[in-house]
């Protein structure tokens, strides 16, 4: 019987849980600061208009309060959006957390419940690495078949894929230096220069068609602010001025480059995971590297084909078994034997025999063939014996 | 994860009273700002001074209500935050570093369009075939159709089974030989679905004409009816494996039998019955899975889908090398630039595919050159750890070259161990 280890089956899946909360503490921390500014800079008007009212024209202050009106309006709208979206969000962690809580209830790995709930965790497995990879129909077909909706942040993703698409087809930063300006504090908080980045390459495409006068005022505004950090990086973009796109010299030809909105795409999208805790690589990924390298025996990468077992991930040449390549190793310092021919463990239960030409069967296989006569013949060499001359094997 | 739910709960019930009191007193702030502006051209000015103040005190008194709920809101979601930090102490991320499939992304696609086919869920591979810009070979495409339409046939709302019959009694000997034990699940979902409609005429005939067979088949195998060919070499290790996997499930089978003939004193009110669990809607979702895992047992295919058994191996592994690899980060070791895992596994018995040998006395894995070798009383051990037992490096050692085994009292000399192959 084998129990499972609540605990460590639940640690994997901590990006589900982390990535809502995250979006959750930045959409409140957001309509928190917007009802501080918006509210204290309406009452600041109001005072002034209250006090210095002497000589205002009616129309003027009709006009001025209307406006106010409007901004409060729209603040109080943008709250009932953030309050579907705080819903939304609750929401979800909670259902996540109650289909994650299912686990604890299965005594072992052979219960059907178990079987299905790890049906649902490659299938969200799978969502996650769909969504990450662009492939967005496919995404919500798992999710619509799996009923697993809620283990989707199709918005976060969409964000990431658009903002992305911008980078590297449009070359234009807009969307992402929008996202950092939401994000400052956080970003400053993990001390990501991605703000600098954009800024830069925006300054670089300035000097690229020759708006000189252009890009200096842009350098004193925008990239000024980062000179405690990295003040060398804007010297040498600073140099820009004097070298052509078209320069051979290394340094300032790299700066040039058009692969940098590449770079600037997957630094974006490496620094919005980490502000939403999610892992860099996918999912998917770290379990079947790990999960790969845990089934990975020398019988698996052995050129005899007869060692591989064609129900073993690992022994699938040319799937798995390729990926499976240049990881690392099972590790084992206790003896696991499987019957060639059951593919039974063997124990003290099924325990292993030996035939007097070396080869071990378990004790079931070689009983279940001797009811044919009381003789057994090895699948490997062909030979047949007694079953009396198989010697039972200790394994300690 | 309990604690997280309840958390979720109390957090939602708080969210949505604290954001409504916000835009409450967001409301009243701009009603009176609204009448103020629609009494300006009314009244004189020191009325309108007045209201103005009036106005802007009803403001400062929304900004401290709606900021105070705010900031409480913001506290109750970080008090969940520390649950979950709590919850989830492993850090995944020096796992996470490590860029092993950047240059096969294409086999990762093929593996994984593979796996939707292969568990029947052909709507998800097309897909992802279209949206990757993957090729779906045809023979693939014609392998997997009978199946897809079986598949579907159980999927649909009316979940017919009659297909998925039809295909396992015409393919049951294969099936046997290769330890399916598709049909008794599938009688059984057919029965119940006969007592479910209300046919119980039905499945009474349905059961005397499909169930007894469950019963001979122990018979049969401990009577050695069903009698295997010397010459059938190529299938022997499934026809085998396929019986003594037969044998074991009879005896569960006949069990079920008898539970499930039990339904009849309930037919006309299930829903209250204790059969009424068996009536829950994951259990096509089940049949279907687990006919396409026949089915693809009979291609020639891993009897489950090897992405499937890999995750469900790399969840039990993951949380173990990430520990693992927290300890070793100190060393700069990388896991996986290591030849081989720093720490075991334990897998399941359904996830080991392949004997491993490790010497109880060295622990160290078997190999080619340092095979497992027996000794006369059954016990193994490594050849290297036989030599070194025949020096009389260990307490216990004979002049002679006879030494006692490390397990037993049982004496054994080099000539006298014999070679083990798994």
């Amino acid at each position: 019987m084998d129990k499972i280890n609540v605990d460590h089956m639940l640690a994997i899946e901590e990006p589900f849980i982390k990535a809502p909360l995250e979006q959750l503490k930045r959409t409140v921390r957001q309509s928190q600061r917007q009802v501080e500014r918006e509210t204290a800079q309406v009452s600041a008007v109001l005072k002034t208009l209250a006090k210095g009212g002497d000589g205002v024209a009616t129309e003027d202050m009709a006009e001025t309060l209307n406006g106010l009106v409007g901004r409060l309006k729209a603040l109080r709208e943008n709250l009932e959006e953030a309050k579907q979206e705080e819903a939304l969000l609750i929401q979800r962690s909670k259902q996540r957390a109650a289909d994650l809580h299912e686990l604890s209830e299965f005594e072992s790995s052979t219960h059907p419940e178990f079987q299905r709930w790890c049906r649902a965790r490659l299938d969200r497995v799978l969502i996650d690495y769909m969504l990450r990879s662009g492939n967005v129909v496919t995404a919500h077909k798992l999710a619509a078949t799996g009923g697993l909706e809620h283990f989707a942040d199709y918005s976060l993703f969409s964000l990431v894929m658009s903002t992305e698409r911008e980078l590297c087809e449009q070359h234009s930063c807009h969307g992402a230096l929008q996202w950092c300006a939401e994000n400052r504090s956080a970003l400053r908080k993990i001390q990501s220069p991605l703000e600098f980045e954009l800024r830069l390459q925006e300054f670089i495409e300035m000097i690229r068609v020759s708006r000189t006068p252009e890009a200096i005022v842009y350098a004193k505004k925008h990239l000024t602010q980062w000179s405690d950090t990295q003040l060398p990086r804007i010297q040498r973009a600073m140099t820009l001025l004097a070298f052509s796109p078209d320069t051979r010299c290394p340094p300032y030809k790299s700066m040039f480059d058009e692969t940098r909105w590449e770079q600037l795409a997957l630094e974006f999208r490496s620094v919005i995971f980490q502000l939403f805790n999610l892992p860099a690589q996918p999912l998917l990924h770290l379990l079947l590297q790990t999960g790969l390298s845990a089934l990975k025996t020398p019988a698996c990468i052995s050129d005899d084909s007869t060692e591989h077992n064609r129900n073993c991930p690992v022994c699938q040449i040319e799937t798995l078994g390729r990926l499976a390549k240049d990881l690392p190793l099972s590790h084992h310092v206790h003896s696991n034997l499987v019957c060639r021919i059951t593919g039974e463990r063997m124990n003290e239960d099924n325990p292993p025999m030996r035939l007097p030409n070396g080869y071990v069967y378990s004790f079931n296989a070689l009983t279940e063939m001797a009811k044919l006569g009381g003789r057994v013949k090895c699948p490997r060499t062909g030979d047949a014996f007694a079953i009396t001359d198989a010697k039972k094997l200790f394994i300690s | 994860m309990d604690a997280l739910v309840r958390d979720c709960h109390k957090l939602s019930k708080h969210q949505t009273a604290s954001t409504q009191k916000a835009i409450s007193a967001l409301d009243t702030a701009i009603k009176q700002l609204e009448q103020v502006h629609s009494q300006l051209p009314i009244i004189g000015e020191s009325a309108c001074k007045e209201s103005l103040e009036k106005a802007k005190e009803q403001l400062d008194s929304t900004h401290i209500i709606a900021s105070e709920q705010l900031k409480e809101l913001y506290g109750n979601v970080s008090k969940y935050g520390k649950h979950v930090e709590k919850t989830f102490k492993m850090d995944l991320s020096f796992v996470s570093e490590s860029k092993a499939f950047e240059d096969k992304k294409d086999i990762l696609a093929q593996s994984i369009l593979l796996h939707f086919l292969r568990e029947g869920d052909f709507e998800t591979g097309n897909s992802f075939a279209k949206e990757a810009g993957l090729e779906l070979p045809y023979e693939t495409k014609a392998q997997f159709e009978e199946m897809y339409n079986t598949v579907s046939a159980i999927r649909s709302p009316e979940h017919n089974l009659i297909p998925a019959l039809t295909w396992t009694v015409q393919n049951r000997e294969k099936l046997e030989s290769h330890g399916v034990s598709l049909e008794f699940m599938l009688h059984r979902l057919r029965f119940l679905q006969l007592v479910e409609q209300g046919n119980t005429i039905e499945a009474l005939g349905y059961a005397r004409k499909w169930f007894p067979r469950f019963g001979r088949t122990q018979d049969a195998t401990e009577d050695g009816d069903v009698v295997m060919a010397e010459d059938e070499q190529p299938n022997y290790n499934a026809e085998t494996a396929g019986r003594v996997a037969m044998t074991h499930a009879t005896h569960s089978q006949l069990e079920e039998i008898e539970h499930l003939m039990g339904i009849f004193i309930y037919a006309r009110r299930l829903d209250s019955s204790p059969y009424a669990g068996q009536f829950i809607a994951q259990r096509w979702e089940d049949g279907a899975h687990a006919f396409a895992s026949a089915f693809c047992t009979l291609l020639g295919l891993s009897s489950s889908s090897p992405l499937s058994v890999t995750i469900g191996a790399g969840a039990r592994a993951l949380p173990i090398v990430c520990k693992v690899s927290g300890l070793l980060r100190d060393k700069r070791v990388e896991w996986s630039q290591q030849n081989e895992l720093a720490v075991e596994v334990p897998l399941p018995d359904d996830m080991r595919f392949h004997s491993v040998f490790a010497c109880p006395v060295s622990k160290e894995q078997a190999t080619p050159e340092n095979p497992p070798m027996m000794m006369p009383c059954g016990h193994v051990v490594c050849k290297a750890s036989l030599d070194k037992l025949a020096k009389g490096v260990r307490p216990g050692a004979i002049a002679s070259g006879r030494f006692k085994c490390p397990y037993c009292p049982g004496m054994s000399s080099l000539a006298d161990a014999k070679r083990v192959h798994f």
